[in-house]
């Protein structure tokens, strides 16, 4: 395939993924989005609610009475927040770009610095 | 078999299951067409489902039988770093690919084979449930060594039964 067959079947599926916006696949990616928003501040919420509960010996008392025990009420904490979250960010129509790159890139990026983070604070702490 | 021991094995169990899924989903990603988007999708409840079975095994082992014994085991024997770095660190990122696996089927009822931004989002679930599922199997795998080597030298330093006897 020549430089310009090549150039003109990428345009075909530029065209191709635009035509799929029809409503439904519209809702649904913004649901998405939403959704991926939601994850990216979930799984930081994640780890900074580990750190504070793990320096803050009253938060993890409280956390502790709710359910009976920190792990369960941390746990409990991330999906409600998470489904909350997406749930607000899709009822305002945000992120208002949609599901992009984007979008994975912030996931993507929360998920490594979270992830190293707790690695690093349980091997120093 | 006591339900704890049960319990035990059923956790890792379907967090390995659920990593398996998560790989099936990556690849199937991968190549995706308009015909295996609905198995995309079946995948994808798979990874969510099993990952949930994992954290209420996991959350009922952890919670009532870790605290009751194995804990002090590991705390109390050489390597008391198996609790205090892995298993800390191990029960607080269970909760990251958690996330992920329940956002999963958000985006794979999407038609990925002509939706590249969800075709890449999908990719990198994926890679991160498994990637960090396999940390977290590692980091049990280490926990489980740390309770094993407290107890194998707990049995080296008790006087065998035959010295018991003599003594006697």
């Amino acid at each position: 395939m020549d430089t310009q067959n090549q150039a003109q079947a990428q345009g075909q599926g530029k065209l191709r993924e635009q035509a799929t916006g029809d409503t439904s696949e519209g809702a649904k990616a913004a649901t998405a989005a939403a959704f991926g928003l939601s994850a990216a501040i979930t799984v930081v919420f994640n780890v900074v609610l580990a750190f504070v509960k793990d320096s803050y010996p009253p938060l993890n008392a409280f956390m502790t009475q709710l359910t009976g025990h920190h792990w369960r009420t941390h746990g409990l904490a991330d999906v409600i927040l998470f489904v909350l979250l997406g749930w607000f960010f899709m009822a305002r129509g945000i992120p208002a770009g949609g599901l992009t790159n984007n979008t994975a890139v912030t996931l993507a990026g929360a998920v490594v610095i979270a992830s190293a983070a707790l690695g690093l604070w349980f091997l120093v702490v | 078999m006591p339900m704890k021991d049960v319990i035990l094995f059923l956790h890792p169990t379907f967090g390995v299951l659920g990593l398996v899924a998560a790989v099936w989903v990556f690849v199937e990603t991968l190549n995706s067409t308009d015909a295996n988007q609905k198995r995309i999708w079946l995948a994808s409840l798979a990874v969510a489902g099993l990952f949930a079975l994992t954290w209420f095994f996991a959350e009922r082992y952890y919670t009532v039988y870790y605290h009751a014994g194995d804990q002090q085991i590991i705390q109390n024997g050489p390597v008391p770093w198996a609790h205090s770095f892995f298993m800390e660190t191990k029960e607080h990122l269970f909760f990251i690919p958690l996330i992920l696996a329940f956002y999963l089927p958000f985006v794979t009822r999407l038609r990925l084979s002509v939706n590249k931004p969800a075709r890449t989002m999908v990719l990198v679930l994926a890679a991160f449930i498994t990637l960090n599922g396999l940390a977290i199997e590692g980091a049990g795998a280490i926990i489980n060594w740390g309770a094993k080597t407290t107890l194998a030298q707990t049995v080296q330093m008790a006087p065998a039964a035959s010295q018991t006897k003599e003594v006697q």
